[in-house]
Formats: C-alpha cells, structure tokens, sequence
C-alpha cells in the first residue's frame, strides 16, 4: 500500500513540475537549468561512451559467434542490430546510467537541502521548491537523455561495426544497412527516452523531498532514488514495449 | 499575539508535542528552551506552516493559521521570518541574492533592485564587504550574520530565532542578542528565541519556557526561572548530567 501511496506522490511531483514549467520557471531558473543540462549531459559523456561502446562491441562479437555456427552469410547481422540499439539497447542503456549517475546526484543534492532546512528556508523565502529545485532538473533530464540515447546509440552501432568489420571482415556498407529500421523504430526509441527522461529526475526529486534525519537519511535517499529510477525505467520499458509492438510495428 | 493552543505532534510513535499550550505577547522575547530533542524547533515550525499539528491550533494576531495551505501561509511569511539552526543559506547563491531571494519573491522586486536593497541590508549587519562571495567562502559566525540579514530584509513583524548564538565566540553571540533586545526595543518586532545558552536568556529573555517531555514544564520571567526550585528546570540550569531529568530518545 505505501508503494501506492509513494506512486501517486510521485504522479503529484510530475504534475506539479509542469504547472510551474507552464508558470516560467525555466526562464526564472535559466542559470540552473543550464548548469543542470551541463551536469546530466557533459558529465554523462565519456560512462555512455564507455559503456554503450563496450556493450555494442560484446553483443556484435557473441552474435556473430552464435550467427556463424547456423548461418553461412552474415548480412542480417548489421541492420538488426542496428534495428535492435534504437528500439531497446540505447534508449534502455543509456536510461539506466543516467538513473544510477544522475538519479544518485539529484536524490543527493535535494536530500542534503532538506536535512539542513534549506528547503523549508525556500519556502519562507516564498519559493516553491518544485519551481527552484525539481522544474530545472526535470527538463534537463528530459533533453539530455533524449540526446545522449542517439549519442549512445551511434556510439554502440560504430562501435558494433568495427567488430563485425575487423574481426569477421563484413563490409561497412552491409553492416550499415538500414534496410529493417523504419520510422516507428525511430519513434519507439525516442518515446522510450522521453518517458525515462521525465521518470528519473521525479523519482530522485521525490527521494530527495521526503529524505529524513540527518547524514544516513540522504544515504538512504540516495539509495532509493536509484532503486526506484531504475525501476522505473525497467517497467516503462516492458510497457512502451508492448505499446509499440502492438501501436507502431504492426505484427512483429 | 501568538497563541498555540493544546498542540500536539508527533513522528511515528514519537510524541514530540503533547497539548503545548503557550501565547507570546507583541513586542515580547520569548526563549523556549529545553534539551536536544525536547521538541522545540517543532514547535515554532508550526507557526510558519513548516509542519502542521496533529491536533491544537495556533493563532496569529486572531488569525487561525493552522490549516492554511501552502499558498495562504505566504503572507503569513512575510510578517513572521526565521533564523534557523545552520544558517541554511543557498550555496549556489552570493550572500547578496540570498539575502535578495525574499525582496523578489515576497515583494516581487526584479534582481538587481533585491541586491542593491540586499546589499545594504548585508551592511546593516557588517557583511556588506563580502556580498559577492558565496556561503561556502565564509565562517558558521559570518552565516549566521547573513541569516539574520535575510530574515530581517522584509522587516517583520515576528521572528523566530532558533539557536541564533550556537556555534558563534562569545563575541558575536553578544551581538546577536543585543539585535534581539534592539528588534523589540527599537521596533517592536515580537521574538521567539529557541536556544540552551543561559547567558542569553538572562540577558535578553522577557518570559522563558521550558519545554519538557512533550510539555511545558515551566513558563515565566527569568526571574521566576532563576529562582524556581523545580528538580528538572534546577538540573537544566545547573547543567548537572545526574538528577531527574530523563532525555529524550530519537525521534
């Protein structure tokens, strides 16, 4: 039942982070928000780099060990892999860094305002904290992770090509096939960004604002925002999912 | 006036407040004071809707303030400021915009009028030199000097002070007790002063009440509060670690 609870406080946080967007908080917050685009997406760069590299590289070599005992041409292998990064892996991926790396910091930094009374300093000062604190962070999640998931996504697929080309000498242009991607595999995984995009930064605004107690409190806080984003971003991919294979691919 | 009337609070099984009962007079210092945990900062919390009581109500100047919203507290903030504990100043911003942050918000001045007026209020507690610099830049005395620049700007007509003189040097702690007495001397601002430092009560203190496992224990002059011969209020004066007195656990 307080899963319940913590959900429908959560659906509270987002709706209020978009009336005070309609109400300017952007334009009022334009500093924050522009240090937060820094900290979610600059910061960001090289662990989607690392990791969406590393895991385009592995999944192109293991299926390209599997292809090779059952098939005797490889030229499937670039389009659906590619087909596959932009409709799961990328978005996916890149999602649960930014819940782990920026969901951690948001809880932290919010938690941290709350134990030492900044937060109710803000609003004796008149300031919502959801308009100085949550708004600016919200939509800087929302844009960078839309923007590093293309980025991540570009990274794993270059990174997959370079396998498939050195090591089983399948050509660039047989690789680089955009022959199983279409428009709604584009739109599948740019809804996916989206949705996770908007769910991290309410999870971990929502941790951090309901932290209690002292130092262990924003441990706590900490924790729970990267359980709850990642969980987030694990049920929103199960159903967009299923929205899009029902909605946008036709029959898979 | 101030009444709060039977207020009752408590955090999980913890009962923190139980049917606190207290009125501070306008223009009146009043020191609430009790040990760690006693409950009360949650106490002057509720006057400026930072928590709401699980029963009671609390009155300013005939107003019922206990279940306003959010938004009806706002000008019930303007009149009534605190000073909390740790200074609590935004580290993103100078000690000019947060001294700036309530002119814009309450007052809805536009920038760079807040920070002249912010400017000059930073001056009026000797930190006007150190405007541009950022909270991390300066001591927990210094803070605290622009925490009460920031409570002030709006010149309320109530303030809360909780634990204004811990951490400071003797020094500064007498000088923020002097700008307390000055507040209610010079202008009549009413007072609630949250704190354990005894030479302050007797200094600045009109009325002292001490709060006691949930209850008010004791309520009157430091007079009355240097003289009473209660066990519990006795030991808490005398600083003595044994006697009667039973500390609060964790909330």
């Amino acid at each position: 039942m307080s899963q319940l609870y913590a959900f429908g406080r959560a659906l509270a946080l987002l709706r209020d982070t978009w009336k005070w967007t309609f109400r300017g908080s952007l334009r009022r917050q334009s500093k924050v928000f522009a240090r937060q685009l820094y900290e979610v997406g600059n910061r960001s760069l090289l662990f989607i780099t690392v990791t969406l590299g590393v895991l385009g590289t592995i999944s192109v070599f293991q299926v390209l060990l599997q292809v090779e005992r059952i098939l005797p041409e490889f030229s499937v292998v670039g389009p659906a892999f590619i087909q596959t990064m932009i409709r799961e892996f990328a978005p996916t991926i890149a999602g649960l860094i930014i819940a782990t790396r920026v969901g951690s910091g948001i809880a932290a930094e919010i938690g941290s305002m709350v134990v030492t009374e900044q937060v109710d300093a803000l609003r004796l000062c008149n300031a919502n904290p959801v308009d100085y604190l949550v708004a600016p962070r919200f939509w800087a999640c929302v844009i960078q992770n839309v923007l590093l998931t293309v980025y991540g996504g570009l990274v794993g697929i270059c990174a997959g090509a370079c396998v498939a080309h050195y090591a089983w000498q399948i050509s660039w242009g047989s690789f680089f096939s955009l022959s199983l991607v279409g428009f709604p595999d584009v739109i599948s995984g740019l809804l996916k960004a989206t949705a996770y995009g908007m769910a991290i930064p309410i999870a971990a605004a929502q941790a951090g604002l309901e932290t209690t107690g002292g130092s262990e409190g924003v441990g706590a806080a900490t924790t729970r925002a990267v359980v709850n984003a990642s969980f987030a971003v694990v049920v929103l991919d199960f159903l967009l999912s299923g929205f899009s294979f029902l909605f946008l691919f036709g029959n898979p | 006036m101030i009444r709060f009337e039977h207020v009752s609070k408590a955090f999980g099984s913890h009962q923190v407040l139980d049917d606190v009962s207290l009125v501070v007079e306008r223009g009146e210092i009043l020191f609430i004071i009790g040990t760690s945990g006693a409950g009360k900062s949650v106490l002057v919390k509720h006057l400026v809707g930072l928590l709401r009581p699980d029963a009671g109500r609390i009155f300013l100047d005939d107003v019922d303030v206990t279940s306003l919203s959010e938004r009806e507290f706002y000008p019930i903030r303007k009149r009534c400021a605190m000073v909390f504990q740790h200074s609590t100043l935004f580290d993103s911003m100078t000690l000019a915009q947060n001294v700036a942050l309530p002119l814009r918000k309450h007052k809805g001045l536009r920038a760079q009028a807040a920070e002249v007026e912010a400017v000059r209020r930073l001056d009026q507690v000797g930190m006007a030199a150190e405007a541009a610099r950022f909270p991390s830049d300066i001591g927990d005395g210094l803070r605290k000097r622009v925490a009460i620049a920031r409570a002030l700007t709006l010149d309320p007509e109530y303030v809360i002070f909780d634990e204004p003189t811990t951490g400071l040097d003797p020094m500064a702690a007498a000088n923020v007790d002097q700008l307390i007495r000055a507040l209610s001397d010079d202008f009549g601002v009413t007072s609630i002063v949250v704190s354990h430092d005894l030479r302050s009560i007797f200094k600045v203190a009109d009325r002292v009440a001490m709060l006691y496992q949930g209850k008010v224990l004791l309520d009157g002059p430091p007079s009355a509060f240097r003289a009473t011969t209660d066990p519990v209020v006795r030991q808490f004066i005398e600083g003595r670690p044994e006697g009667p007195m039973q500390f609060p656990r964790k909330a």
